[in-house]
């Protein structure tokens, strides 16, 4: 299958920076991956998604060194803060989710369906009619996730999606990831929610100071903390628990 | 009040162009117009404007507030340092061509601010983007303008929620003037840091969402124009260019 994104000993240096964010990756991400990308803050996580989905060093600036291919036509990003994604300009929820296909000038009827197609798939066809600056800061991060699913992306990074959502939503958001990825979008995911992570992603790479230390199942890389040893030791089937709280709600399942 | 009010006047459901067409003929005629009665005339207008847009309570109080300093500093310098000849008014032996300088510099700013405010209160920023995008004016300049318009209510709603935050936080608001004026730190900086630290996802998701594509953008839901509303502005054009030839006229003589 061809890589909608190839990054080869990909080295990247915001400007200003004395040290790169990124410093030799090499990743493939192909039609239908959902790849969950993990680590400490400053890890190098965010950035990875910048310069795979082609906005770093294009928009962020910086330099970038090393290879990087990326085929898709469209890429999308939807970042922690969904109130930073409005446009500020549209009155309603329909509208806001509707701007990206207007702006690459397709018909209206395209638009329009493209939109309500978004909306359904989250689950917000509800709030259509809704002015985005009143809705909830989970409400609002799910337009954001549709309006970014509108343009019919080739490759979607998710920066923390579920950041500013309660639990529920963000199982809601993440429910919603792997059936995204089986109509042939590639998912990256940047997130430190590890347990909700590992419940649907097929690979994940874990970063330490900008390079990747592990890559491979979820279950392999995510559950590398003591608490998933834990659960491992005591015959608890993968996904691996990876921090207190996740161990006690298995425990209790 | 600075800012998009809803409503259903005749201003709100006019064409976006007619409207800001209006507020731009009280701006150039305003300095065209060079004797106080005419000024005050235009002044005269533009509460007209306000009134048949339903916010001349609202416009015309921001107006005041924004105008009134304007017109004491007028009074001082061209009333009280003016030239000759002179006028008793209580106390106060006033210049009586200052005094008409101040009349006509004043009755300008007033007739432009409460023009500006009207404008701002009846002209929807999702329907002046959407005339404009009808229109084909790249989506650069568009943005630049029903930006400029929504920004003061933004940073408006912003700052509120950082003062609840801040007097959450033990910011006491009262008291003299100077522990009013050290208040405004702790609300300033966090407005104007918070703005600059978000502006870069911003323009991120706006390019994620194809606003710096090279296609026409689709509007979705422009609104609509009439022959009477073309006649309407022209006429305005007409009326601005007979006013600015009135005015050379008279120069020359």
């Amino acid at each position: 299958m061809t890589a909608l994104v190839a990054l080869e000993g990909v080295t990247f240096t915001y400007p200003g920076a004395d040290r790169p964010a990124l410093a030799d990756v090499s990743l493939e991400l192909a039609s239908g991956d959902l790849l969950v990308v993990t680590g400490e803050t400053g890890a190098g996580a965010s950035t990875l998604l910048l310069v795979a989905t082609g906005f770093a060093p294009r928009v962020v600036g910086g330099t970038l060194t090393g290879m990087r291919r990326i085929a898709a036509r469209r890429c999308g990003v939807v970042f922690a803060r969904p109130w930073t994604q409005l446009t500020g300009l549209c009155a309603t929820v329909r509208d806001e989710i509707a701007f990206g296909p207007a702006s690459q000038g397709l018909p209206r009827e395209t638009i329009r369906a493209a939109a309500g197609r978004a909306m359904e798939g989250l689950r917000i066809a509800h709030l259509a009619d809704r002015e985005p600056a009143r809705l909830s800061g989970g409400e609002l991060q799910r337009v954001v996730v549709a309006a970014a699913l509108a343009m019919e992306p080739e490759v979607l990074a998710l920066d923390d999606p579920a950041a500013e959502l309660d639990p529920e939503a963000a199982d809601a958001l993440y429910d919603v990831l792997p059936a995204v990825a089986a109509a042939g979008t590639a998912i990256l995911v940047a997130t430190p929610d590890l347990e909700r992570a590992a419940r649907v992603a097929r690979r994940a790479v874990a970063l330490a100071a900008g390079r990747i230390v592990a890559r491979g199942a979820p279950a392999e890389v995510l559950g590398g903390t003591a608490v998933a040893d834990i659960a491992r030791a005591a015959g608890c089937p993968p996904p691996f628990p990876v921090d207190v709280p996740a161990l006690l709600r298995r425990v209790r399942r | 009040m600075i800012g998009y009010l809803p409503g259903h006047s005749p201003l709100h459901r006019a064409h976006p162009y007619t409207t800001l067409a209006m507020a731009g003929a009280l701006l150039l005629g305003a300095f065209a117009l060079t004797q106080p009665l005419e000024v005050w005339l235009l002044v005269l207008a533009a509460a007209t404007f306000a009134a048949v847009g339903g916010v001349l309570r609202a416009s015309a109080r921001t107006a005041l507030v924004l105008s009134l300093p304007i017109w004491a500093l007028l009074f001082v310098l061209h009333g009280m340092l003016g030239a000759e000849p002179r006028m008793m008014a209580g106390p106060f032996a006033l210049s009586v061509p200052g005094i008409a300088r101040a009349l006509v510099l004043g009755g300008r700013v007033t007739a432009i601010v409460l023009g500006f405010l009207t404008a701002l209160a009846t002209v929807s920023p999702h329907r002046l983007v959407e005339a404009m995008t009808a229109g084909g004016v790249p989506f650069g300049r568009t943005f630049l303008l029903a930006s400029t318009l929504t920004v003061l209510p933004r940073m408006r709603e912003r700052a509120a929620q950082i003062l609840e935050a801040q007097q959450c936080r033990g910011l006491r608001l009262g008291g003299s003037p100077f522990a009013r004026l050290r208040a405004l730190g702790p609300l300033a900086l966090p407005l104007v840091l918070g703005a600059l630290a978000e502006v870069d996802e911003q323009v991120l998701a706006l390019d994620a969402r194809g606003a710096a594509s090279t296609a026409r953008r689709t509007a979705l839901d422009p609104p609509p124009d009439s022959r009477a509303q073309r006649a309407l502005r022209g006429a305005l054009l007409i009326l601005v260019a007979v006013a600015y030839a009135w005015k050379f006229w008279r120069m020359r003589g």
